[in-house]
């Protein structure tokens, strides 16, 4: 991809997965950026990390995903990942009752480590396998409610739900833009703006994040 | 995909992160009494700092962690890799994916970093062929100053 595509879009959301190990997280990232199911997915290292651009109101967004590893041993270090997140997929695994008992306690953590603004989806992915079923629907859906929390059942194997969660998510971000309930010029909003896009380049120079950046790679 | 890593890469600790991490670890070093996951922890921060000094200190921290946990290996190993990439020492970032590809041949983490590997070392020798080109062209052109200058000097005296 040269670097005048790649830039080709109007915002930049950052996104977090977060949830217990083996709920799925990495191949519900896998299922949107890939569109394709990982099966025997290992766990995560650390983290990982996805993009795609999406279309949100005509306009184009591009989805910064940090896919946190589930296992206890990161929960230390996977937590920085969530400051200035605007979208936040917290995941359960359906077929295993412990893994949404535990929300409560990753709810916890977005709440005291991201800004109030930041739109919380739940996930309860697995759907396909029905008859192993251990949460039901109504009653996920009322934890949703009572959190005030969006709610979608999702299958990474069969792809149910998977694009609705994370286009759903940029939607509402992409709302509260609108109706200036997140401030852009708020240092941890994990919304960037990003200018001169659809002119393309300029006087043959592209608007480039590397001109800016001080980093090291 | 490669645009992906380069974000990956790019992204840094943030310094707040880094100095709680660090006073966890300076404690248990006063106390003389490090564990695995406090010293992880700290090397977790350093290798995604913005400064090479940091990543090479946690470069150092994870190779003392491979001789201490062999539980952790497989997180030390995925970790020494990206240090490495960070100060773009390709030759031993190469040597860690390879190493962790060897037992986990399908690793998509490291199959990714590693496929970026490959592509920055091609594109550095590129760039090194380029030099070492020019320097050719340069030492060329002297050489043809030299001839034509003597051939000028030879036909100046006929």
């Amino acid at each position: 991809m040269s670097s005048s595509t790649s830039h080709n879009y109007n915002f930049i959301f950052k996104f977090i997965i977060i949830g217990d190990m083996g709920v799925g997280k990495s191949c519900l990232l896998h299922q949107f950026t890939e569109k394709k199911f990982m099966a025997n997915c290992p766990h995560t290292i650390g983290v990982e990390f996805g993009t795609r651009i999406v279309e949100v109101a005509d306009k184009k967004v591009k989805l910064q995903i940090w896919d946190t590893a589930g296992q206890e041993r990161f929960r230390a270090v996977t937590r920085s990942y969530y400051r200035g997140a605007a979208g936040t997929l917290m995941v359960y695994d359906t077929t295993r009752r412990s893994t949404f008992n535990h929300l409560s306690s990753w709810l916890t953590d977005t709440r005291n480590l991201t800004n109030p603004s930041t739109v919380i989806i739940m996930c309860g992915n697995k759907s396909d396998l029905e008859t192993m079923r251990e949460v039901t629907y109504d009653e996920a859906k009322q934890f949703a409610d009572d959190n005030g929390l969006y709610f979608f059942e999702t299958s990474a194997m069969s792809g149910q739900n998977v694009e609705e969660a994370f286009i759903e998510t940029a939607r509402i971000i992409y709302q509260n833009i609108q109706e200036g309930r997140l401030d852009l010029n708020a240092s941890e909003s994990g919304v960037q703006r990003r200018t001169n896009v659809l002119s393309g380049p300029i006087n043959g120079k592209n608007t480039d994040m590397k001109e800016n950046c001080q980093c090291i790679v | 995909m490669s645009a992906e890593m380069e974000d990956f890469l790019k992204d840094t600790v943030n310094p707040k992160d880094l100095e709680k991490f660090e006073k966890n670890y300076r404690r248990e070093l006063e106390a003389n009494n490090v564990s695995h996951s406090t010293q992880f922890e700290y090397a977790f921060c350093l290798v995604r700092s913005q400064y090479a000094r940091d990543i090479q200190a946690g470069i150092l921290l994870l190779e003392d962690l491979m001789t201490r946990h062999a539980d952790g290996k497989r997180d030390y190993i995925y970790y020494l890799a990206i240090g490495n990439t960070r100060i773009k020492n390709y030759t031993d970032a190469a040597k860690y994916c390879k190493a962790f590809l060897q037992i986990e041949p399908n690793n998509t983490q490291v199959l990714g970093l590693e496929t970026y590997i490959k592509k920055k070392v091609d594109q550095e020798s590129m760039k090194g062929m380029a030099v070492a080109g020019g320097a050719a062209l340069v030492i060329g052109g002297i050489v043809g100053l030299g001839i034509a200058l003597a051939k000028n000097k030879k036909n100046n005296n006929q």
